[in-house]
């Protein structure tokens, strides 16, 4: 199935490593095929709220029928943060999971450090060219995939459709007319002085998702990194600007004082009790919202943008770990679950957006409120090429907890945005230096 | 002067009462957010009764999640954890009791150093050892690592140091092996400790969190706090089913507390705090 | 309670046949090392081996999903210089300070006044020791539920009372006194517990004693109670110390550290050093340095009281 027949070779090396790649594969293939028979145990691990993990335990079953000698195990943790801590702990006793979930920010760090398989033998040529190129590139690391990439998310803006009428509000129908910095300002504190909200509004990037900070930069022309990923530009006068603007928020109190970047607040119930009259919030919330906020009525518009148009970069992509006793079925599994019907049936069930081109470009049919997640489909378009490039480096991960550090200060202990940007260029630099 | 007694027996008793009630609240708090409707748990004014009861929580997560089979693991880990921790700390403790041997100070030193080491530090390698036995994901690796109890040891110790040496001497003179005279003379004396050791332990082992969230991977093998993290560390989770399941993986430890609670202070009484 | 006194063991139901074997006369001298050896073998397997390889990754730099990097001391030379290692040290000091004398003060005030006869003191007793039966992860989590500045039950009380909502848990100031009250209502009934067993071990005579040479009861109980409670004292210190240098389940459900690092204690931090920020290296030595500590801390008390051979 995977045997290479269009190769190139430039040069005698080049042959030489084809035709060693060329006997790798038909071995493997071969092998494959003999030992496809034999019973054989994969575990899956996983973060997930109800809806996911019955979209995994469907995608499961289907594979479990195709290939009867194949036993799926599903392992479920409460969050990423969770997930991320027993994996480590069983990769530093080899014992880690078949295949794990991984965040996009953090596949760099497991392929760094070896962790993981590399899936490239068992990719048909062209295989790349069926997914979005930011997604596939997250994955490739030193010019071999990884991971698969499995489907992507990002923010929007969540709204109480009562509280919004009630202070004359009408909110953006279109991306071109979304809300500008001042005007989603200026809205947040007439629902905090006028409606019955304590708050103007919430930001998503609790539990130390700092990451999420980054689309506000960007949506003000600024950006962490320079084009080649190696100096930093948060003391630059847009970084500065943009750490003002954050603080403020908190500084006006038009957010809740307990939703800073290391709180483990959960903004979902703020909004969905009305302490909050908006939310930044992400697609994978949409299920609770239905069930849980029965008082208020909701909607969705785009976030809102100042000198540019960004959201966030969310999604998760699958990995082989280098654990595995059959790295092969592992394979053979993780492209049965991104192919694109699978792929479909997940991200309609989960309140996910897909990654292939072939699916992003249909109007998919989904469980709950296709109207809110046809917003955060046209929203996913604005994820700038340089942010999905920046974190989704190796050393992202680092970065990320200096960035949980200093904002958190910022926006709980009133820490200067101009001393807060020089800490992190620091940190950061310390970081990229190795 | 004896009214003003009386009044100061009295206050102190409504005192009493008073602090046991805010000792028992937060409790409350759990059953109240567990049976009260959805939507009054994020009511930014809390109100102190429910204004209705629903069971429909504990429902779903008796369906939702293999709950059940949560406490069986528990219940499992707990008794054999009890059972080998309790006899050995007993074997043990007498031993520092009542005999003197070589080496008997800088044994009961690194045991009482062996109390101080925080899990954090030793929670990678205590992986990897387990692991190297092939004990990962079953019972006994997480009962084993956690089976040497220092304080347990002490108490025993303390307890034992009250028995007659001449009790231990005649049975000596009779001709008894030193087994025979820890199961025939000690044991029988020591129920109070005993007592005390097995509602410490049991607590310790039913409510261990650190060392188990290491060793069990498979959701069918996780103890009752494991289960409770799941639940509670949900990007949102549901807390009408956190309280319920805290509150149902407090119920088998209430049971046991009560029913020896009354050993609890005559035990540890009995190991002689003079 | 054994009495001393004559106890009469029937004869023959222990006594054996004295036989000349080489056990019967070995016995003696083997068997408190038979009698101790699980828990040795056990410590030595699952507490003093981990330790020893902690030490030596401390000496390595490793990301746990990597291999390791022998780096020498620089884990501990980073360490003397890393401001968020003493802040963390700091934050442990002002928790133990917190929590250890206030939870023995309360405990004995409990004690005494549980002491005395009343109706329902047994049950009382036990609602006072209940809190501790809960495990650290429902403690935490009912905990952070009931300070949740937005909708706890806390807060709700407070507004309700006149006064106006505090940070509990996102302001800096606040969260550490939020740890250290949830941490009291754990632990008041442990020491209230082990000063009621003390109290119980006094003989009444010296209270008769003290009464017939007209000392008030503020006298007695400051020349008979306190000094005779000393032992308890002792225990309970040493104990409430190791738990508030251990404590992590609580911290880590309550608040995961922050706001900013202003409840990230050392256990902490050696757990956000192993598995946020990927340096298991400098996660084992801070661990040994804690160690170092605690062991330290024990040797002085150990030192400071003199009542080694009575309590332990």
């Amino acid at each position: 199935m995977n045997s290479t027949h269009r190769v190139r070779f430039v040069d005698r090396r080049g042959f030489l490593r084809a035709g060693l790649v060329t006997g790798a594969a038909l071995a493997a293939t071969s092998l494959r095929r003999a030992r496809a028979q034999s019973p054989v145990t994969l575990t899956l691990s996983v973060w997930g709220a109800q809806a996911e993990q019955d979209a995994f335990n469907a995608v499961i079953n289907k594979y479990q029928q195709l290939h009867p000698n194949v036993t799926i195990r599903l392992e479920v943790n409460g969050n990423s943060m969770q997930l991320y801590q027993l994996v480590d702990t069983r990769l530093a006793g080899r014992q880690a999971p078949d295949i794990f979930r991984i965040q996009y920010q953090q596949v760099g760090r497991y392929a760094l450090a070896r962790a993981l398989v590399d899936l490239t033998p068992y990719l048909d040529p062209g295989y790349a060219g069926q997914f979005g190129p930011a997604f596939w590139q997250a994955v490739t690391f030193q010019g071999k995939q990884f991971a698969l990439p499995h489907h992507t998310d990002t923010f929007a803006l969540y709204y109480n459709v009562e509280f919004l009428r009630n202070i004359g509000v009408e909110m953006p129908r279109s991306l071109e007319r979304s809300l500008t910095w001042d005007e989603f300002i200026r809205i947040a504190r007439q629902l905090k002085q006028k409606s019955d909200a304590p708050y103007g509004f919430a930001m998503g990037w609790q539990n130390s998702a700092a990451y999420r900070w980054l689309p506000f930069l960007y949506q003000h022309g600024g950006q962490m990194l320079d084009s080649e990923l190696r100096q930093t530009q948060l003391a630059s006068p847009k970084g500065v600007e943009t750490l003002a603007w954050t603080q403020s928020w908190f500084k006006e109190g038009l957010v809740p004082p307990s939703t800073s970047v290391k709180s483990g607040e959960q903004t979902q119930n703020l909004f969905a009790n009305g302490t909050i009259g908006m939310l930044l919030g992400g697609d994978w919330q949409i299920p609770f919202l239905q069930q849980n906020m029965t008082k208020y009525t909701w909607d969705v518009t785009y976030m809102p943008r100042d000198a540019a148009m960004a959201s966030d970069l969310g999604g998760n992509c699958l990995a082989v770990s280098r654990d595995s006793k059959h790295p092969d079925v592992a394979a053979d599994f993780l492209k049965f679950i991104v192919n694109e019907e699978n792929m479909r049936e997940f991200v309609t069930a989960a309140q996910f957006l897909p990654v292939r081109t072939a699916l992003m470009n249909q109007k998919l049919d989904y469980a709950l409120r296709p109207d809110a997640m046809q917003v955060y489909v046209e929203q996913a378009r604005t994820i700038p090429d340089h942010l999905v490039r920046t974190v989704t480096m190796p050393v992202f991960s680092k970065i990320n907890a200096a960035m949980a550090d200093e904002l958190d200060l910022t926006f709980t202990s009133g820490q200067e945005p101009t001393t807060t940007a020089q800490n992190l260029d620091a940190k950061i630099r310390a970081v990229l230096a190795g | 002067m004896a009214t003003r007694r009386h009044f100061a027996d009295s206050a102190c008793w409504l005192g009493l009462i008073a602090g046991a009630a805010v000792m028992v609240f937060p409790i409350y708090w759990m059953f109240a957010t567990a049976v009260r409707p959805h939507a009054e748990i994020f009511e930014a004014i809390a109100r102190l009764v429910p204004s209705s009861l629903s069971w429909s929580n504990f429902h779903t997560v008796l369906t939702r999640y293999p709950v059940l089979t949560w406490v069986n693991n528990s219940v499992i880990i707990a008794v054999v954890a009890v059972a080998l921790t309790v006899f050995i700390n007993l074997l043990c403790g007498y031993t520092f009791a009542k005999f003197r041997f070589p080496g008997r100070n800088i044994l009961f030193f690194a045991i009482l150093g062996a109390l101080m080491v925080p899990i954090q530090v030793i929670l990678v390698p205590e992986f990897l050892i387990v692991s190297w036995l092939g004990l990962l994901n079953t019972h006994l690796g997480v009962i084993l690592p956690r089976a040497a109890e220092a304080f347990g040891i002490f108490m025993v110790r303390q307890f034992m140091v009250s028995i007659p040496d001449e009790l231990i001497e005649a049975a000596r003179l009779d001709g008894a092996g030193e087994f025979t005279i820890f199961f025939r003379v000690v044991l029988p004396l020591s129920k109070p400790i005993i007592a005390v050791l097995v509602i410490f332990t049991f607590m310790w082992r039913w409510n261990d969190f650190a060392w188990p969230l290491v060793a069990l991977t498979d959701q069918d093998m996780f103890t009752l706090p494991l289960g409770l993290n799941l639940l509670r560390g949900e990007v949102n989770p549901d807390w009408g089913n956190v309280m319920a399941l805290a509150l149902l993986s407090l119920l088998p430890m209430l049971v046991i507390f009560l029913a020896f609670q009354r050993y609890l202070v005559q035990g540890i009484a009995s190991t002689g705090l003079k | 309670m054994p009495e001393s006194g004559v106890v009469t063991l029937p004869a023959t139901s222990i006594a054996r046949r004295h036989r000349a074997g080489w056990w019967s006369t070995h016995q003696r001298r083997l068997v408190p090392y038979l009698f101790i050896a699980p828990n040795i073998v056990l410590f030595a397997a699952f507490s003093f081996l981990p330790l020893i390889y902690a030490v030596y990754i401390s000496f390595h730099d490793w990301t746990l999903i990597g291999e390791p990097d022998f780096i020498g001391i620089g884990n501990y030379q980073r360490l003397v210089y890393d401001s968020l290692f003493w802040r963390a040290l700091a934050n442990t000091l002002v928790y133990a300070v917190g929590t250890v004398p206030t939870s023995m003060a309360i405990g004995l005030l409990l004690a005494l006044a549980l002491n005395r006869h009343m109706p329902a003191r047994s049950f009382l007793r036990s609602l006072y020791f209940l809190p501790l039966v809960v495990s650290a992860v429902a403690t935490g989590t009912i905990a952070a539920w009931m300070f949740n500045d937005n909708y706890g039950v806390i807060n709700a009380i407070i507004v309700r009372l006149g006064g106006s909502r505090v940070a509990w848990l996102s302001s800096p100031y606040w969260a550490l006194p939020s740890l250290v009250l949830t941490t009291l209502w754990v632990r008041v009934g442990f020491c209230m517990v082990v000063y009621l067993a003390a109290l119980q071990s006094i003989p009444r005579m010296y209270y008769e004693a003290a009464r017939i040479d007209g000392a008030s009861a503020v006298r007695q109980f400051r020349h008979v109670t306190l000094p005779l409670l000393k032992p308890a004292t002792f225990l309970l210190l040493v104990l409430s110390i190791i738990y508030s240098f251990h404590v992590f389940d609580l911290i880590y459900v309550m608040t995961g550290g922050g706001p900013g690092f202003s409840t990230t204690m050392l256990v902490q931090y050696i757990f956000r050093s192993a598995f946020v920020t990927s340096e298991m290296g400098y996660a084992c030595a801070v661990g040994i340095a804690l160690y170092a500590l605690i062991l330290g801390f024990t040797v002085l008390q150990w030192r400071a009281s003199r009542q080694t051979e009575n309590v332990m």
